[in-house]
């Protein structure tokens, strides 16, 4: 594929799925800088695996397979190694959101506080399950079988209602 | 809170990230054009000149060894052959996480990759462990028959107290130096100025990893 279709057909894929890439980092890192850090880490390796993604998976599997392990791996760097050569000074993903804040906000505030404090597998399975993700798919990003998903599943399910009705 | 409402809650935010996030085209076009590494693509060129030096390094002492073995002091000759045998094993860790670089492949299942990440990082505490285990050597590679047959009891006991300690010392920071003391105020000091932390919070994803792995499988 020439460097341009490729690049152009990657960029596509990243804005389908920023999403997921947005979720994913603001889990794993709670401090502004590292976020920017980590979604820039996260599309560096995503567009270095671009041309090895097997259709066998879905593209929504691939990208989160890619994201948790980056983020995963991201606090145990010893430095904060930079892929390229100059750190881009902007972020890659921004939030415009200007509405102000209501309870729904402070609701979600609280879930994502709860992510963070997570352990690291949990949170991942825990973002996939508030993604409505199926089974199959579950145990295809995190690589457990489906009846060790729905144990799981049911654990989380547990501690979130566990987490909400304590506050 | 219901589980539902926690689902509908997350719905919500998920339609607020469609309207509001936004791609920065010309950031993320400039990653696709630079020459971009692998996560771990740092780790080789070390390795490697390791893995190099090691065995350059073991060949030459397995030379003195092989060709000095009938005339040079047996202390020499048996702290050469220990020594040789414990850079062995550390040059087959370092060997052993160069094939765990090549393998780590991120597009994997989330626990595949993670439980090679951790395996790599979490071997660097045996090579520090089989290194602990030359201190005796160091003690004893010097002794010679003409030592042993003018020495005074001074000299004697000088040196029963030096290798006695070093050895004590090189079998409990072998057994010791662990995961599990990392909270020890020893283990800190020892380790104050390198860059444990990484090293440290794999193992603790190792054990993670296991927990994750296992629970809820009939044993």
């Amino acid at each position: 594929m020439k460097p341009d279709l490729k690049s152009n057909e990657f960029l596509e894929v990243v804005d389908t799925y920023k999403g997921i890439i947005y979720k994913v980092a603001n889990s794993y890192c709670t401090n502004n800088d590292d976020r920017k850090d980590l979604v820039q880490e996260i599309i560096v390796q995503l567009w270095r695996s671009f041309d090895r993604y097997e259709d066998q998976y879905k593209q929504s599997t691939w990208i989160y397979r890619i994201s948790l392990n980056v983020a995963i791996s991201f606090y145990r760097k010893q430095n904060r190694r930079k892929a390229i050569s100059n750190p881009l000074s902007d972020s890659i993903l921004s939030f415009a959101d200007t509405s102000p804040v209501s309870e729904t906000e402070t609701n979600l505030a609280l879930l994502q506080q709860f992510i963070s404090e997570l352990k690291e597998l949990d949170k991942a399975l825990m973002l996939l399950y508030l993604d409505e993700k199926s089974h199959k798919e579950i145990s295809e990003i995190i690589g457990i079988t489906e009846t060790n998903v729905a144990t799981k599943i049911s654990r989380i399910k547990v501690l979130l209602k566990q987490k909400f009705s304590s506050r | 809170m219901e589980n539902t409402d926690i689902i509908n809650l997350w719905k919500a935010y998920d339609k607020k990230l469609e309207e509001n996030l936004i791609l920065n085209r010309k950031n993320a076009e400039e990653i696709t054009r630079l020459k971009v590494q692998s996560l771990l693509s740092s780790m080789k060129p070390m390795k490697i000149f390791v893995i190099i030096t090691g065995i350059l390094w073991v060949l030459f002492v397995d030379g003195i060894v092989f060709n000095f073995f009938k005339i040079a002091s047996p202390f020499l000759i048996g702290s050469a052959i220990i020594h040789v045998l414990l850079t062995k094993l550390a040059i087959g860790i370092y060997l052993y996480q160069l094939i765990l670089i090549y393998q780590v492949k991120i597009n994997e299942t989330v626990l595949a990759t993670q439980d090679k990440l951790v395996r790599l990082k979490s071997s660097t505490l045996w090579v520090a462990r089989f290194s602990f285990l030359q201190l005796p050597l160091w003690t004893i590679f010097y002794w010679n028959k003409s030592m042993l047959e003018h020495g005074n009891i001074w000299l004697f006991a000088i040196q029963f107290i030096f290798t006695v300690s070093f050895t004590a010392i090189s079998i409990w920071l072998f057994f010791n130096f662990n995961y599990e003391n990392r909270d020890k105020k020893w283990f800190r000091n020892m380790m104050s100025g390198i860059e444990w932390t990484p090293i440290l919070k794999s193992i603790e994803l190792y054990r993670e990893i296991e927990e994750f792995k296992h629970e809820g499988v009939p044993q």
